[in-house]
């Protein structure tokens, strides 16, 4: 039964491209027919969120941008695995010291798979994809999901909560 | 009818197409040729490193950590000079903020740092993609021929 | 388009008959062909669009506040980040600039090597929006064949600098690799493929009538207001105005390869249409795949020599400010720099092309019907990031 229900849903991800810069470019490149993810049982055509398993956050996410993503991430429907790819979307990646760029998607959202590389090539995607179809074979459904540990995993979050204030102008004299 | 020329062109395109040989590379099977530039991940020599901390101040992100410390070797001849070199304790690069750029590379005066072509390296944990120098050691297998230096160069 | 992008509301604005009503409609943030995040606030009656608005920001990331911590090694590294599909042109657009303030010679070899990548650059972006544009539309299959191409053209670009899109192989006096051993003649090889297969990418796109229905005719941009809104590029040239300034205000080898004789030349259409639009960046693929013939030869010709000149261990550019344009694939990119004498720029200040040509959707959409919205907004070849930088 397990391993029927692993086997299911590791090869049959429908992935909803969060696609926000230029690792989306490189996400699309691996969904053409060069490197074709859908070999893999990725299956890019889902019309929205909340048909869905998959998410890849490709590009940098901003403080604007924030809300967005968690309200499609709540909106999928569970089990929701995540990738980030690209290392602005791991960390920040080269705007790690700007104002409005949100330090890592994981900070907003549980991420199972981090792809690096600035941006990464669409083989680290397919790598990325196989090592999350590993983690999903080692799981046990119905029990707690083995990123549970993971930071901000069970933050009960909403959109509303991580949409920030505008920040207040410098005093005057 | 005239609408269904165009129509007809693209069938015959997609009909042209499907006698070629489909050019899809069989990633996870079969392993990609990658140029020798090709930009991957970053390896370090380690007995090259003198920790002079260029790379480190040059990257336009900073991920590159180094620690290291002073050693002194005791006078080889008689009567002369100590010397003291400097001792590799901790050499990481944060993966996770690497823009990929090269300019560590290519300001290291003393050959230590080399790309290498691997991208395979995702991982579950952020944290892992913290490398440290014997990870990055691991990557000078798959560097190149052509990039190392070569013996007359060492000198 | 799908319906998770139209988020409806239902505005309060009309009042009266039951026909009248009002609605204010919001079109992304994400965007349908994922070439980053735009929205649009639009106030619809039925189907008429009476009022559009850009709402712009979502892709922020403060580049010209970092470029002020960043010497100019690593300014490149952000600058050819903020248009992702121009990479190139934007990294050599820096280059210049602080070339100009510097007062440097570059080798003749690194001007027609950079001219050829730019162009290489050029091909990539235009192939992009080829395969994007139809695939707003609903057709899939372009983006397919686009893409076969992009690869080709990615291969040699990987080949010389080892990064797929973002090259970072241009430095301030020249570049860092020297040329690959029989790198020119796989250029050539990659031009002529992509050159052999073009026509089945044009005839899926141009030539078909479902294709043409929707784009003829549709969103028309005039010349007067391209000129009030700065409009540039492929976008401007589709309705007449003949500026590229690859010919016009010639930098790099441009001046020859668009002289007397040279195989460049501007490419312009009439009609101010979305066909015309994508008529233009088709001509400019084959002429920018000209110019990339014309200077592999002219490289065969140098033969060995400098790529780069030599820098000075801690560049510093004198005090003094410069403003230096360049034509990006997607229209004028300019480059203001004040420099107080430092390491790093006092302020470098981006004119992205993006910025302006979308703030023309203003214009253009009151009076369109809410379908050929997305014939529009495609047409006008944007990049998020060069919107917001």
């Amino acid at each position: 039964m397990q391993v029927v229900l692993n086997w299911g849903r590791r090869y049959s991800l429908w992935v909803f491209n969060f696609g926000l810069a230029c690792c989306a470019i490189e996400f699309i490149s691996a969904s053409m027919a060069r490197h074709d993810f859908i070999r893999l049982g990725v299956i890019p055509f889902a019309p929205g969120p909340r048909q869905s398993d998959l998410m890849v956050v490709s590009g940098t996410v901003t403080d604007k941008m924030a809300p967005a993503i968690r309200r499609l991430y709540d909106q999928m429907p569970e089990p929701k695995y995540v990738i980030s790819f690209g290392a602005c979307s791991n960390s920040g990646g080269p705007y790690w010291d700007s104002y409005c760029v949100t330090k890592g998607v994981d900070q907003l959202i549980p991420v199972d798979v981090y792809v690096p590389g600035c941006p990464p090539r669409p083989e680290a995607l397919l790598h990325g994809i196989v090592t999350l179809q590993e983690q999903i074979a080692a799981e046990t459904p119905g029990q707690a999901r083995s990123r549970s540990g993971s930071r901000y995993a069970d933050r009960p979050v909403t959109a509303g909560e991580v949409t920030r204030d505008l920040v207040a102008p410098p005093a005057q004299d | 009818m005239s609408g269904v020329r165009g129509l007809l062109r693209g069938l015959g395109t997609t009909a042209r197409t499907l006698t070629r040989r489909a050019h899809t590379a069989q990633y996870p099977h079969t392993e990609p040729t990658l140029p020798e530039r090709s930009r991957g991940v970053i390896a370090l020599l380690e007995e090259n490193c003198t920790s002079c901390m260029l790379c480190a101040r040059e990257c336009p992100d900073w991920c590159i950590t180094i620690d290291s410390h002073k050693e002194t070797l005791p006078a080889q001849t008689e009567g002369g000079r100590e010397r003291s070199h400097n001792v590799l304790d901790r050499f990481d690069i944060d993966f996770s903020l690497c823009m990929y750029c090269g300019i560590c590379i290519e300001v290291c005066p003393f050959d230590a740092l080399f790309w290498a072509p691997d991208f395979a390296y995702a991982e579950g944990d952020i944290r892992n993609l913290l490398h440290d120098k014997e990870r990055l050691g691991t990557f000078m297998a798959s560097v190149p021929e052509s990039a190392l230096p070569t013996a007359e160069e060492k000198g | 388009m799908s319906s998770r992008d139209v988020d409806v509301t239902l505005g309060a604005a009309g009042v009266g008959g039951l026909s009248t009503t009002e609605m204010v409609l919001n079109i992304g943030p994400q965007h349908p062909a994922t070439h980053g995040v735009l929205r649009l606030r639009i106030t619809a009656d039925g189907e008429r669009i009476t009022a559009a608005e850009p709402v712009i920001g979502y892709m922020h990331r403060g580049a010209e506040k970092l470029f002020e911590v960043r010497d100019y090694r690593q300014i490149m590294v952000l600058a050819n980040r903020h248009d992702w599909l121009s990479a190139f042109n934007n990294e050599v657009g820096v280059a210049l600039t602080v070339e100009h303030l510097l007062e440097m010679e570059v080798p003749e070899r690194a001007t027609w090597a950079r001219t050829l990548l730019c162009e290489l650059g050029r091909v990539l972006n235009h192939l992009m929006f080829l395969g994007s544009y139809p695939h707003e539309l609903g057709a899939i299959t372009p983006m397919f064949y686009s893409f076969r191409e992009r690869e080709e053209i990615q291969a040699v670009m990987e080949e010389y600098s080892g990064g797929r899109m973002h090259f970072m192989a241009t430095r301030v006096g020249g570049l860092l690799h020297d040329l690959p051993e029989g790198w020119l003649d796989r250029v050539d090889a990659a031009v002529s493929t992509v050159r052999s297969r073009l026509p089945d990418l044009t005839g899926l796109v141009l030539g078909n009538e479902i294709l043409q229905g929707r784009t003829r005719g549709i969103g028309v941009l005039d010349l007067d207001t391209v000129l009030a809104y700065g409009v540039s590029g492929p976008i401007a040239r589709a309705s007449g105005l003949d500026v590229d300034l690859r010919r016009d205000e010639p930098y790099l080898a441009y001046g020859e390869l668009f002289g007397e004789d040279g195989p460049g030349r501007v490419v312009t259409r009439e009609a101010g249409d979305c066909y015309a639009r994508l008529d233009v960046l088709v001509e400019q693929i084959q002429v920018s795949l000209d110019l990339v013939e014309a200077c592999t030869a002219r490289l065969r010709d140098l033969g060995p020599g400098p790529i780069s000149s030599r820098l000075p261990k801690k560049l510093k550019v004198p005090a003094g400010e410069h403003y230096c344009a360049s034509e990006n694939p997607l229209g004028l990119n300019g480059y203001y720099l004040v420099s107080r004498g430092d390491t790093v720029p006092h302020r470098l200040k981006l004119r992205s092309a993006s910025f302006n040509n979308v703030q023309v959707l203003r214009e253009m959409l009151p009076g369109t019907v809410v379908a050929d919205m997305v014939a529009i907004l495609g047409s006008m070849f944007f990049v998020v990031g060069d919107i917001d930088k």
